[in-house]
């Protein structure tokens, strides 16, 4: 258990390191969340009314847009230098280095994520100082869920010709009910309505997706990487 | 007699099933052939070699 | 043999389905509200079944792959999810036509239509990587793992937006067939579900075949090279 969670550590610190010192994959992600942001306020122009029944739906397509970069080069990095087969071979097991990417492209997405809200609460007037914490955990929980599923799918996608197209096409359709989960939430919450008997669904949608998936996701990851 | 609101309509859904299912089955079909084509390429190259070698 | 089922099964498909376009043109009364698009149902329903089971014969098939690596497995899996897509696709294109009449839309996000529709798109991702990948192996493990998360990801749709909508007052979005059905207008539903899973069947069937057409393709292929 120690060396399986000591192994999550030290993959999650390497790739976050890697990362931290180039900042490519972050300063991609985040220019092109806010070229969506900009370019939609400018096509669209939404007043408030409007705003407060699309808050949600833009916020998490820009997020989940800006996550395919991250997430893309999660795998990809390692195919330089014949990395992934040495990470393959190493004593850290198939689950532990699948869970240190996903806990390092889960800080990297959340990064990039707060980043924009404050683009968006600049761009759109928005009021999310309201229902701070409850806003939190929405968006804790759908980037967790698509970091597992991207995660995962970067392993599964990274020895393939076509790489950065066949991702998100395989992605996005698995990504649906967590995607109309938080973003349900969030336009709710944006709007100053707490989370109760109607919404609560959605929540207990989005953990259950983020449980089921990150268990199958562990149980898995063997079969994609190895064989 | 079957009602005519509609029948148009009607018309066009049957229609786009058994539109559906046809260009699925001509696409085997096509599939079929192509493949039994390289199948016999690949047979004749397979006895060559034996023969050649 | 086999030649001789898929013969059986074709002419019992079309024999059934002659019968109950008989039935369903000529026989069957008016229904009051809807007109003659009504009598779609008995494609559209009959086709949703047929497509919904080949969800879960492919995750059975794809988990039997990863058990046994007998690629004959994989071979089923990839037949009977091809042929899922178009009865996939039959159902997304009836339920538009007969929604454009009664619902005056082309599209809704109600729970069937989405479920429909999150189904294809994974389908279609699923045939799209079975394309990005030539070696045999990895191309049967990989979709199997796309298989098993795409079904999974559909019993989430499925059941999370059911949540939701016995929540909220259901809009008039239910294409429900039997609440509300005479008992003498149910029976073509049925009969055209069995017409269809032999048709079905047949074309699993040469699918199959065209899959081990394939595989002996190339490993003849490899014998060649190797002289």
């Amino acid at each position: 258990m120690g060396h399986y969670l000591g192994s999550t550590f030290t993959i999650a610190a390497k790739d976050l390191r890697s990362e931290f010192r180039t900042k490519e994959a972050l300063n991609a992600s985040f220019a092109f969340s806010v070229v969506i942001l900009v370019l939609f306020s400018f096509a669209f122009d939404p007043s408030s009314e409007q705003l407060q029944t699309i808050s949600g739906g833009l916020l998490w397509l820009v997020f989940s847009f800006a996550g395919a970069l991250i997430l893309n080069r999660s795998f990809a990095r390692e195919l330089q230098n014949d990395c992934l087969d040495a990470l393959i071979s190493s004593p850290a097991p198939a689950g532990a280095i699948f869970l240190g990417k996903t806990v390092a492209n889960f800080v990297l997405l959340m990064i990039v994520e707060l980043a924009s809200l404050a683009v968006f609460a600049l761009f759109y007037e928005s009021h999310f100082g309201v229902q701070l914490l409850p806003i939190a955990l929405v968006i804790a929980l759908g980037t967790w869920g698509i970091t597992v599923i991207g995660t995962l799918f970067s392993a599964l996608t990274v020895n393939l010709r076509m790489r950065e197209m066949m991702l998100p096409t395989l992605v996005y359709p698995l990504l649906i009910p967590a995607l109309m989960a938080a973003m349900t939430l969030t336009t709710d919450l944006m709007n100053g309505t707490p989370i109760g008997k109607e919404n609560g669904i959605w929540l207990r949608v989005l953990a259950g997706f983020d449980f089921i998936y990150s268990i199958l996701a562990v149980v898995f990851i063997d079969v994609v990487l190895v064989g | 007699m079957i009602d005519q609101r509609n029948f148009m309509f009607m018309f066009y859904g049957f229609a786009a099933a058994w539109v559906i299912v046809t260009a699925y089955v001509v696409l085997l079909a096509l599939r079929e052939r192509r493949l039994r084509e390289e199948l016999d390429r690949v047979r004749r190259m397979v006895e060559d070699s034996v023969k050649r070698g | 043999m086999r030649n001789k089922i898929v013969f059986v099964l074709g002419a019992l498909a079309a024999g059934i389905l002659c019968w109950q376009l008989y039935n369903i043109l000529l026989v069957l009364p008016n229904e009051k509200d809807q007109g003659a698009i009504y009598r779609i149902v008995y494609f559209h329903v009959p086709a949703i079944f047929t497509g919904f089971m080949g969800f879960f014969v492919a995750l059975g098939a794809s988990g039997a792959y990863l058990a046994t690596r007998n690629l004959k497995y994989d071979a089923f899996a990839a037949a009977v999810t091809e042929v899922s897509l178009a009865f996939a696709t039959i159902v997304l294109a009836t339920g538009m036509i007969w929604g454009r009449i009664i619902w005056g839309i082309w599209w809704t996000w109600d729970a069937r239509l989405t479920t429909m529709l999150v189904c294809w798109l994974i389908y279609a991702g699923y045939l799209m990587l079975r394309r990005a990948i030539d070696e045999p192996t990895q191309r049967a493990r990989l979709s199997a793992v796309v298989s098993i998360f795409g079904c999974t990801d559909i019993l989430i749709v499925w059941k999370s937006i059911e949540w939701w909508r016995t929540q909220h007052p259901a809009p008039v979005l239910s294409v429900r067939d039997g609440g509300g059905m005479a008992p003498g207008m149910e029976g073509p539903i049925y009969w055209n579900w069995l017409a269809l899973m032999c048709l079905a069947a047949v074309l699993v069937i040469i699918r199959m075949r065209q899959e081990n057409m394939s595989r002996e393709i190339d490993s003849l292929r490899r014998l060649a090279h190797s002289y």
